[in-house]
C-alpha cells in the first residue's frame, strides 16, 4: 500500500533505479551460503584464541597460575591482564573523541572481576580446541563478595562500587530540574497518571558473532585486521591510538557481516587482547566468539525502568509529563551507549506536548556492559506507547481516541516539540490512519467482543513513533564517496562506510546509476576495507540511506557534470540542452545526435585532446557529504493482533501491520526487509528474548536452549503501508528507518497482550505492563499471582 | 565450545558397542544421533575419554512388526520413524508424535534409542514407552534382558540400566480393534521442549464402553507419569460419561511431586497439562470413534 508517490526531480536524474524493487545483489552469494565471514578467513600459520573467563560476578583475583596451561602440547602463549593492561596508551573511540566520560577500560581482569563472563585471562595455541584445554588448566584463585545486580542494589546507600575508585555506581545522570510551570499543569490537571514500566535485558543476537584475525607483519611493521565490526575505520583509528601504531601502518577489513545490530559499533577488550597477543608473538592469530561468549559477554542492551506521569485535561489533552529514567548499563558499557540524553530529547515523540519533565540515571552493575542496541533510546516509544494505553484506559476512552486527540497532524506542520526538535516532513496522523485502517481496528473491536463471548481472548496494540534517523553529529556527522568512471565506461562508488546486512551494495548502486545516467548493472559498490575507503563513521543511528547515498549523490553529480561539459563539447551543443538516459547522451530533440557514456569516459583518459580546453583527464569524483541537519526525521506506527491462551497464557502473533514514512524509497524491498528484522527483535524482545541475572550475578541465558529467539513459525507474515514524504534534509529526499522496526514493535505487542485480557477495560491489565517480559505464565489473564 | 579430548570408536555392530562399553567402562559413552549429547560435550558440562558411535551400526537400524508387537531399532533415526508405513500401521501414536520433536534436523540426527536412553522429562518417545507398557531391550556384555517401560525411567536424565548397557531396540505393543491415540502439548516455540504435554490411547468395544485405555504425560516431573487413576476411572465408562476437563483433573491428581520453579511454577505447569490431557483424550476418543 503506497500513499504518495515521490515525483522525481530534476536535480537527482531520471528515477530509473531508485523506487524500484531490485533485487539486492547480495542475495546470490550470500541465500546460497557464499558470503564471506570472519570465520571464513584463513591465514597460514594461524593461531587460535580462547579466553579464560570469570564465572564469579564480582570478587578480588589473589592469584592467578598459567604455568600448567602453557605447558600443554600445542599452546604458544598464555596472557593475563599483567601482560597487556599497561600497554593501552590511549583509550577512547571516535565517538567520544579525547578526554570524553569514557567508561572504565581494561583489557584483561587483573586485581578484580566485575561481571560473570569477564575476560581474565587469553590462550594462544594452535587450535581453538587446545586453546579451550588450556583455559581449564589455569588457575585461578578469586574472593568472591556480593555483586550489584539490578538498579536499586547500584544506587542503594550501602551499595558497594562497580568500579574501584569510583564515589559510587553513577554511570551518568540527568538532575531533575526544578520546574514549577510544570509543577503547576500537574497541580491543576483534571488527571494525573502516574505508572512504572520496566523493560527487561535482550541482546542484539547477530547471527555471526564476533571475530577477528589479527596479522602483525613484523618486517613491513604493518598490521592487518579482518573483523566482524560495523566500521572498519573507527576500529583502524583506534587501535591505532590504543596500541601506538600510524594508522597509516594498519589495515581493517571488513568482509560480509552477519549483523551488528550496535553491538560490533566499537570493539571489546577481547578484541584488543587479540591484537596484542598476535602483535607479541609476530604470528597470526584468530578469535570466532562463540555463543556462549557473545550470549555472556558480547554486549548487552535494554535493561531499564520508567516512571512516567501524564497530566491530562478533561478533553484527553496531554498538558505535560514527568519521566525519571534509571539505565542499568553493566559494567563495561561500550561508549556511547547510555541513552538518557536521547531518550529525553525524544519523549514526546508524535504527539503535542507542552511541556516535559525529565531526569535520569545510569548505573553500573556486576552485569555485562551495554551497548547501543538498534534503536538505543527505544525506551522513549516503549515507555511512551504504553502509558498511552495505561492512561486510555484509566480515563475510560479508547487507546487510539487518545492518540487521535494528541497526535501532531500534519496540518500543524512545521512543528516544535517541547524539546526544541523541529519536524517539517512528516505523516504522523497519516501513518497512524494508515495502519488502522489495514488492521480494521473497528472490525476488529467488534471481532473481539465476539471472541471474548466465546472464550477467546484477542487484543490490538498501536505502536506510534517517530525516528531521528541519518544523525549527524561528532564523528558521524558526515560520509564519503569516491565514485568514478572508468576506461571502459564502468562505474566503481567507493563508499566510507559498508553494510553488515542493510543492503548497502545495492541500493548505493541504485543511487549511482540514476544519478550517472546509466545501467544499475554497470555500478559496484567497495565498501569494508580502508586501505581503499576514506574515512566514515560505520554504520549506526539510521544513518546510510541519508548520508551515505547523499556523498554518493554528490561525487556522481560532479562526475555526471563533468561528462555533459564532454558530450556537450562533441556534440557541440548546450549542457543544458542534453539529455543523459540509459548509457547514451544525447541532444534533446535530436535523438540520432548523440554520445555514449563509454565514449565519453574513453576521451576523458584517453583522447586529451578532445576535451574542452583546460578540462583536466579524467571521471572521477571524491566527495564528502553532510545532511544539513542533524536528524532526519521519519515516522511510523505499528498495530499487533495476538491471541491469548487462556489456559496456557500462550500468545500468538496473529498480524503485525506497519506503516512507514522513510521518505522516498530507493528500494522498498530493503525498506521491508528493514522493518521486518526489527519488528522479529521487538516481537522476541516481548514475548521471547530475555537476559536475566540470578542474584548471585550468574546469567541464566547463555545457550539458545534458555535464550529464546523468535523463529519463522513464532512470527505472522509481516503488512507493510508506505507513506512517501519527501525529506527537505538531502537531495535524495531519503530519511532513514533501520531502527524503527526494532523501536516500534515492542510497545505494539505489550499493549496487544494487555488489550486482550478482559479486565482491560476497567485499567486493571495496566499492572501487566509492568512484567519483565510477557512470556508464560506471566501472559495468564486470569493470573494467581495477582 | 570445543569438546574436551575424547577417542572415537566406531562400533560395528551392536555387540561390539556392548564389547566397547563393557571394556572401557565408565569412561566411555555411546554416542548415537549426538543431538543431545554433542552440545554437552561441546560446553564441556560432561566429559568421557571414549565415545562409541552407534549411528552406523546396521543391526542397531530398522523397524520390524512381529504380530502383536512392533520393534524399533534403538539408533534408528526419528525421520525414519516418521515416515514409516509399518509404524503408522501399527503404533500410530509414534508416528503422530514424532513431528513434535525438535525440527527436521534434530529428527534427520536424533534417534528414537537415544531420545528414550537420554530420559528427559520433557520428551515424547519416553512418554509413548510408557503409556502403550513397551519393553525396553537391553544389551550388554553380560547378555540381553527387557526391562517394563514403568520400571525404565527413574528420574531427570536417568534410567535403570547400567552403565555398561545399551538400548538395544523398544518392542511396543500394537492395539487394534476399534482404537484412536491423541497427543497435545504447549511449548514456548514451535519445535521446544513441552512445558507439558500428554499422549493418550484407547479402545472402544461395539457398545462405546471404554475396554482399555492408558495416558501418559511428559514434562510434569522427572519422569514420564501414567495418570493410573484417571484410566481405572475411564475404564468400563461409556464414552462422554466422564468429560475431557474431568479426565485432565483425574490425571494432575495422580502427580506426586510435579516440577516446580520459580519461572514455572508446579500450579501453572498443572493446569497446562491438565489442559493437554483432555484435548489428546478427546483426539483419542474421536479417532477410535472415526478410525
Ligand atoms: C533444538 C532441539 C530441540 C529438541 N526438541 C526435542 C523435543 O521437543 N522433544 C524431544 O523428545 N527431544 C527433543 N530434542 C532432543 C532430541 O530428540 C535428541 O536427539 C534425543 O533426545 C537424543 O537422541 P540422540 O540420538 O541424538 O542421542 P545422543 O545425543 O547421541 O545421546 C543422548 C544420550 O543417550 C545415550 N544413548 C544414546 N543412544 C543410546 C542407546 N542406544 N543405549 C543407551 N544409551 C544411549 C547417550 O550415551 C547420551 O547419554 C531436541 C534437541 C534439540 C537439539
Amino acid at each position: 500500500m503506497t500513499d504518495t508517490l515521490a515525483a522525481p526531480t530534476a536535480n537527482t536524474g531520471g528515477a530509473r533505479f531508485v523506487g524500484q524493487r531490485v533485487q539486492r545483489r547480495e542475495d546470490l552469494r550470500l541465500v546460497t551460503g557464499h558470503g564471506r565471514y570472519t570465520d571464513d578467513v584463513v591465514v597460514p600459520g594461524m593461531l587460535h584464541a580462547a579466553f579464560l573467563r570469570s564465572d564469579i560476578a564480582r570478587g578480588v583475583i589473589n592469584s592467578i597460575d598459567v604455568s600448567a596451561a602453557r605447558q600443554l602440547d600445542g599452546v604458544v602463549a598464555v596472557f593475563t591482564g599483567a601482560d597487556f593492561n599497561a600497554e593501552i596508551r590511549e583509550h577512547w573511540v571516535d565517538f567520544e573523541g579525547p578526554g570524553g566520560d569514557a567508561s572504565p577500560f581494561r583489557v584483561l581482569a587483573d586485581t578484580d572481576v566485575r561481571f560473570a563472563g569477564d575476560p581474565i585471562a587469553v590462550v594462544i595455541a594452535t587450535s581453538r580446541y587446545i586453546a579451550e584445554d588450556a583455559c581449564e588448566l589455569i588457575e585461578v584463585d578469586i574472593e568472591p563478595s556480593t555483586p550489584v545486580i539490578g538498579a536499586d542494589a547500584a544506587l542503594a546507600a550501602d551499595a558497594p562500587v562497580v568500579h574501584a575508585g569510583r564515589a559510587d555506581n553513577i554511570a551518568g545522570a540527568i538532575p531533575a530540574a526544578a520546574d514549577p510551570v510544570l509543577d503547576e499543569i500537574f497541580a491543576n490537571a483534571a488527571h494525573v497518571i502516574t505508572e512504572t514500566i520496566d523493560q527487561n535485558r535482550y541482546l542484539c543476537v547477530p547471527m555471526e558473532t564476533r571475530g577477528i584475525v589479527s596479522q602483525w607483519d613484523p618486517f613491513n611493521q604493518e598490521l592487518t585486521v579482518h573483523i566482524s565490526t560495523q566500521g572498519p575505520h573507527g576500529v583502524r583509528a583506534y587501535i591505532g591510538r590504543a596500541l601506538g601504531i600510524p594508522e597509516n601502518r594498519i589495515r581493517v577489513i571488513m568482509k560480509d557481516v552477519g549483523g551488528g545490530f550496535g553491538q560490533k559499533m566499537f570493539m571489546i577488550p577481547d578484541e584488543v587482547a587479540v591484537v596484542l597477543a598476535g602483535k607479541r608473538l609476530g604470528r597470526p592469530v584468530k578469535w570466532i566468539e562463540d555463543r556462549r561468549e557473545n550470549l555472556m559477554s558480547g554486549l548487552h542492551a535494554r535493561d531499564d525502568r520508567m516512571t512516567v506521569s501524564f497530566a491530562v485535561d478533561d478533553t484527553f489533552h496531554i498538558l505535560g509529563v514527568k519521566c525519571d529514567l534509571i539505565e542499568d548499563v553493566g559494567s563495561f558499557n561500550a561508549a556511547g551507549s547510555s541513552s538518557i540524553g536521547f531518550v529525553g530529547l525524544l519523549f514526546p515523540g508524535p504527539y503535542k506536548i507542552p511541556r516535559v519533565g525529565f531526569s535520569a540515571k545510569a548505573v553500573f552493575t556486576n552485569t555485562c556492559g551495554r551497548c547501543s542496541y538498534r534503536g538505543p533510546w527505544m525506551m522513549e516509544t516503549a515507555a511512551r506507547e504504553q502509558m498511552m494505553d495505561i492512561a486510555a484506559r484509566r480515563l475510560g476512552i479508547d487507546p487510539l481516541e487518545f492518540r487521535r486527540i494528541n497526535v501532531i497532524t500534519s496540518a500543524e506542520l512545521p512543528y516544535t516539540t517541547a524539546a526544541g526538535l523541529v519536524y517539517d516532513a512528516v505523516s504522523i496522523d497519516g501513518s497512524l490512519e494508515q495502519a488502522v485502517s489495514m488492521v480494521g481496528y473497528e472490525a476488529f473491536r467488534a471481532e473481539q467482543a465476539a471472541a471474548r463471548a466465546q472464550g477467546r481472548f484477542i487484543g490490538l496494540g498501536l505502536g506510534l513513533y517517530v525516528e531521528p534517523s541519518g544523525i549527524a553529529m561528532g564523528n558521524m556527522s558526515s560520509e564519503a564517496a569516491i565514485v568514478s568512471i572508468s576506461v571502459n565506461g564502468d562505474v566503481t562508488a567507493v563508499m566510507s562506510s559498508g553494510s553488515h546486512g542493510q543492503s548497502l551494495e545495492t541500493t548505493v548502486a541504485q543511487v549511482v546509476a540514476d544519478r550517472l545516467g546509466v545501467d544499475f548493472e554497470r555500478v559496484t559498490v567497495v565498501q569494508g576495507d580502508t586501505a581503499a575507503t576514506p574515512f566514515g563513521p560505520g554504520t549506526g543511528g539510521s544513518r546510510s540511506a541519508v548520508i551515505l547515498n547523499g556523498a554518493a549523490s554528490q561525487a556522481s553529480g560532479d562526475v555526471r557534470t563533468k561528462m555533459l561539459e564532454i558530450a556537450a563539447h562533441v556534440l557541440e551543443a548546450a549542457t543544458d540542452d542534453l539529455e543523459l538516459e540509459a548509457g547514451n547522451i544525447s541532444v534533446r530533440g535530436t535523438p540520432s545526435k548523440g554520445i555514449s557514456v563509454t565514449e565519453v569516459a574513453r576521451i576523458a583518459y584517453l583522447r586529451p585532446q578532445e576535451l574542452p580546453p583546460g578540462m583536466s583527464l579524467g571521471l572521477e569524483s571524491h566527495a564528502r557529504y553532510t545532511p544539513n541537519a542533524p536528524f532526519t526525521f521519519s515516522n511510523s506506527c505499528h498495530a499487533c493482533v495476538v491471541e491469548v491462551d487462556a489456559v496456557t497464557g500462550g500468545v500468538k502473533v496473529l498480524r503485525f501491520i506497519v506503516s512507514e514514512d522513510c521518505g522516498v524509497m530507493i528500494n522498498p524491498d530493503v525498506v521491508e526487509g528493514q522493518i521486518a528484522g526489527g519488528v522479529v527483535q521487538g516481537i522476541g524482545g516481548v514475548l521471547y528474548e530475555e537476559m536475566a541475572y540470578d542474584m548471585s550475578g550468574n546469567p541464566m541465558n547463555t545457550t539458545f536452549v534458555d535464550y529464546l529467539l523468535p523463529t519463522a513459525t513464532e512470527v505472522p507474515i509481516i503488512e507493510y503501508g508506505h507513506i512517501e514524504t519527501r525529506s527537505s534534509t538531502n537531495p535524495g529526499g531519503f530519511k532513514g528507518m533501520g531502527e524503527g522496526g526494532a523501536i516500534g514493535s515492542p510497545p505494539a505487542v505489550i499493549n496487544a497482550v494487555a488489550d486482550a485480557s478482559p479486565t482491560s477495560s476497567t485499567g486493571r491489565s495496566s499492572s501487566r505492563c509492568r512484567r519483565r517480559t510477557s512470556a508464560p505464565p506471566s501472559t495468564l489473564l486470569a493470573d494467581p499471582a495477582e | 565450545m570445543k569438546p574436551a579430548p575424547f577417542q572415537y570408536h566406531a562400533a560395528n555392530s551392536a555387540a561390539d558397542a556392548a564389547q566397547l562399553l563393557g571394556d572401557l567402562g565408565d569412561d566411555a559413552k555411546l554416542i548415537s544421533g549426538g543431538q543431545s549429547l554433542a552440545p554437552m560435550l561441546a560446553m564441556r558440562l560432561v566429559r568421557f575419554d571414549h565415545l562409541v558411535d552407534i549411528s552406523r551400526v546396521a543391526d542397531l537400524r530398522g523397524i520390524d512388526r512381529n504380530n502383536g508387537t512392533l520393534i524399533v531399532q534403538a539408533a534408528t533415526p526419528d525421520v525414519l520413524v516418521e515416515r514409516s508405513d509399518v509404524v503408522v500401521a501399527s503404533v500410530p501414536l509414534l508416528t503422530k508424535v514424532t513431528p513434535l520433536i525438535g525440527h527436521f534436523q534434530i529428527r534427520n540426527r536424533g534417534t528414537i534409542g537415544g531420545s528414550i536412553a537420554h530420559a528427559d522429562p520433557a520428551a515424547e518417545y519416553p512418554a509413548v514407552a510408557v503409556a502403550l507398557g513397551a519393553q525396553m531391550e537391553c544389551l550388554s556384555v553380560r547378555g540381553t534382558r527387557m526391562i517394563d517401560a514403568a520400571d525404565y525411567f527413574v528420574g531427570i536424565w536417568s534410567t535403570s540400566m547400567e552403565s555398561d548397557e545399551l538400548l538395544k531396540a523398544i518392542h511396543f505393543p500394537v492395539w487394534s480393534g476399534r482404537v484412536g491415540f491423541g497427543v497435545a502439548e504447549f511449548a514456548r516455540r514451535h519445535g521446544d521442549f513441552a512445558i507439558a504435554g500428554a499422549v493418550a490411547a484407547v479402545e472402544l468395544d461395539s457398545g462405546n464402553v471404554i475396554s482399555r485405555c492408558s495416558i501418559a504425560m511428559f514434562g510434569v516431573s522427572g519422569q514420564p507419569e501414567r495418570a493410573l487413576s484417571a484410566e481405572s476411572h475411564l475404564l468400563g465408562s461409556s464414552v462422554g460419561e466422564i468429560s475431557p476437563e474431568e479426565v485432565g483433573r483425574l490425571a494432575i491428581a495422580d502427580v506426586e511431586s510435579p516440577s516446580d520453579d520459580a519461572n514455572m511454577p508446579a500450579t501453572y505447569r498443572m493446569s497446562v497439562a491438565a489442559s493437554t490431557v483432555a484435548t489428546a483424550w478427546t483426539n483419542a476418543l474421536t479417532e477410535a470413534h472415526h478410525g
